[in-house]
């Protein structure tokens, strides 16, 4: 778009805001929304200014993922070449994806911590889902002896950090023998206070109680309420705190790192962990090309989620930031 | 620093605190008795409590746990007895403990302003949409969110490899020749960088999501009286975010403080310059893993959890102060 055709959009635009109600239409909610640009009065080229600017940031956020899909298709051999940002050598991305079927280093096989990650991540997700889902509406829609308190206690739980509460989780493994067993990371991860949060929070604003009150005078039980009733309502809610625990189970490392010392238990983050480390140290393999594939095939999951799930991203993120 | 995935409550703009209150869905005051559809005969306890029954056992009792391993002494001839406040002692007068501590500090103190100034300033130009192209690169931004902090570490461990990587082979083209990353020097100012990429996109959201929440007769009013861009984003906008800026900055920060995976990685690539005790959570997994001292380390990771729960309770004072945290 040319810089005169630019604006003659942005003089439509602004006319159309012009009119009373502008109609939101599907597809593009957020431009009736704005202000048009056109009225902040800028200096010719300050668009272009912040375009470039922002086309900078860009750059730098791209260059490693632009880096690690180019080089999960060299020989360990080329990816100290040249500028390291583009295409050299023989073409061997699905050679390199092979091998993370192997255990060439001795550390483990990437398929295997795949396949645990995804374990821990659904399992996990799914129960931090329920459980925050039960507590929510508990929360939003009856009173109980102590039931503020125990809110305030939950929210409190938010502020003890990660790294504070690995070491007594290891401890107490130890003591129970839970040391490489995968609940010892699956049972803590269902714990996810904020989940509570979001749920009450989603749960007050969604589930109407005239609605369950007349439910109950059709007899209906207090689970089937839940079940039948609120469930349909609060979708949007439920995915958006299954993608947050599902992240947030994905790319941890403390936790696991403490608690497993098999590598047929570990999760990506720490099998690409010990994988790094023995590409550093014993350099006669051919580890860094698994190395960079297999963290294109970490992240590639979780992006794709992203694009399919954005939207309840938000809607959710803006849920909690509306009604707290 | 993984742990910032946590999940945390999104922080609540002042405005919408207001349009919830006069929403007809919003609940309805304290004091009213009886509200319809609540029931208060205790069933919501059955609700409640599998989560609480997993929040007790998988973390109030496994810290009361390490509370009292922390007070506990395991010697080579003589087994374990009480031993006091000896391993708080030793911790406290640790010098590396302590220089690990400065070194979050510090790291802490340039990377908060940074990561939060460059959201800022890019949530305000996506809001006002004085960029082309805002919504791809709201996307572009967001996307090491969904790296996970390992993996980031180890692709610009790369990048920045002494001689071999593209940005060493940079810095040599522009004549800095054999600069090292990953030399005791430029080891934080590197690790600050990777943090910022990292960390940058998801205030950024929030920041965002925050500023199209204020009104838009807000900007119209403030146009109507001559106000320029600045002042609006600056004078008008940034105040109405406030709450929402304060918590980033004690989400930052708290994760700032346990700084761990980012050195930890590195720490392959150049041993030497990452300490036994460059971070406090490096030192608690060093003296716990690595040493197999259970007790010092529980009682480091007690004074860890001590200080960053005085960092929040101070930010909490200080947003309750400004009157913006209900």
């Amino acid at each position: 778009m040319s810089a005169v055709e630019a604006r003659q959009d942005i003089g439509r635009r602004s006319r159309a805001d012009a009119r009373e109600k502008p109609r939101r239409r599907r597809g593009q909610p957020e431009r009736e929304d704005i202000v048009p640009v056109a009225l902040y009065g800028l200096h010719r080229g300050t668009v272009t200014a912040i375009t470039v600017v922002c086309t900078i940031f860009a750059l730098f956020i791209l260059a490693p993922l632009v880096w690690l899909v180019i080089n999960a298709t060299k020989t360990q051999a080329e990816v100290y070449q040249g500028s390291g940002f583009w295409f050299s050598g023989p073409f061997r991305l699905f050679h390199n994806l092979h091998t993370l079927f192997e255990n060439m280093s001795g550390v483990g096989v990437y398929a295997r911590w795949l396949l645990n990650t995804v374990i821990y991540a659904l399992v996990g997700g799914i129960g931090a889902t329920v459980l925050s889902t039960l507590a929510g509406y508990g929360f939003a829609r009856y009173r109980f002896r102590g039931s503020k308190s125990m809110f305030y206690l939950i929210m409190a739980t938010l502020l003890v950090p990660i790294t504070a509460i690995a070491l007594p989780l290891y401890l107490v493994y130890a003591k129970i023998h839970l040391i490489n067993s995968i609940w010892g990371l699956i049972l803590p991860s269902m714990v996810a206070p904020v989940g509570v949060y979001l749920m009450r929070t989603f749960i007050d604003a969604s589930v109407p109680r005239e609605l369950i009150e007349a439910a109950r005078i059709d007899g209906a039980s207090e689970v089937g309420i839940l079940v039948r009733i609120a469930l349909p309502l609060i979708v949007p809610g439920l995915v958006t705190v299954l993608l947050l625990s599902v992240v947030a189970i994905w790319n941890n490392y403390f936790l696991p790192l403490m608690i497993f010392s098999h590598n047929d238990s570990y999760p990506l983050t720490v099998g690409l962990a010990a994988l790094s480390n023995a590409a550093e140290t014993g350099s006669k393999q051919q580890l860094v090309p698994v190395l960079i594939a297999g963290g294109l095939v970490t992240i590639v999951p979780l992006i794709v989620l992203f694009f399919f799930l954005e939207k309840y991203f938000r809607r959710g993120a803006l849920q909690g930031s509306l009604t707290g | 620093m993984d742990n910032r995935t946590e999940l945390r409550p999104s922080p609540t703009p002042p405005v919408d605190r207001r349009h919830a209150e006069a929403a007809p869905g919003a609940p309805a005051p304290r004091r009213r008795p009886a509200r319809r559809g609540v029931r208060r005969d205790g069933y919501g306890a059955v609700f409640v409590s599998p989560f609480l029954i997993v929040l007790t056992v998988m973390m109030i009792v496994p810290v009361l746990y390490a509370v009292y391993e922390s007070l506990l002494q395991t010697k080579l001839i003589g087994g374990t007895s009480f031993a006091g406040f000896a391993n708080y002692e030793e911790v406290l007068t640790s010098g590396q403990f302590w220089s690990g501590v400065e070194r979050v500090a510090i790291f802490a103190a340039i990377q908060v302003p940074v990561t939060i100034a460059l959201a800022l300033f890019f949530a305000a130009v996506f809001d006002a949409g004085v960029s082309k192209f805002g919504k791809f690169f709201r996307t572009v931004y967001f996307m090491p969110f969904a790296v996970p902090a390992v993996v980031a570490a180890v692709m610009w461990s790369f990048l920045l490899l002494p001689k071999l990587g593209p940005f060493s082979k940079l810095a040599d083209a522009i004549g800095l020749h054999n600069t090292n990353f990953f030399s005791s020097k430029l080891l934080l100012p590197t690790i600050i960088v990777i943090v910022i990429w990292q960390w940058t996109g998801y205030n950024m959201t929030i920041l965002f999501t925050s500023l199209r929440s204020v009104p838009r007769s807000v900007t119209e009013a403030a146009l109507l009286d001559g106000a320029s861009l600045r002042t609006i984003i600056w004078r008008i906008k940034t105040p109405m975010v406030r709450p929402a800026i304060v918590m980033l900055c004690f989400i930052n920060t708290v994760g700032a403080l346990q700084l761990f995976t980012e050195p930890q990685i590195l720490a392959a690539f150049q041993p030497q310059a990452v300490s036994f005790g460059y971070t406090p959570s490096l030192y608690v997994y060093n003296t716990a893993i690595g040493s197999a001292q259970y007790n010092l380390g529980a009682a480091a990771a007690v004074v860890l959890g001590l200080l960053i729960g005085l960092v929040s309770v101070i930010s909490a004072s200080m947003r309750r102060r400004s009157g913006e945290f209900a």
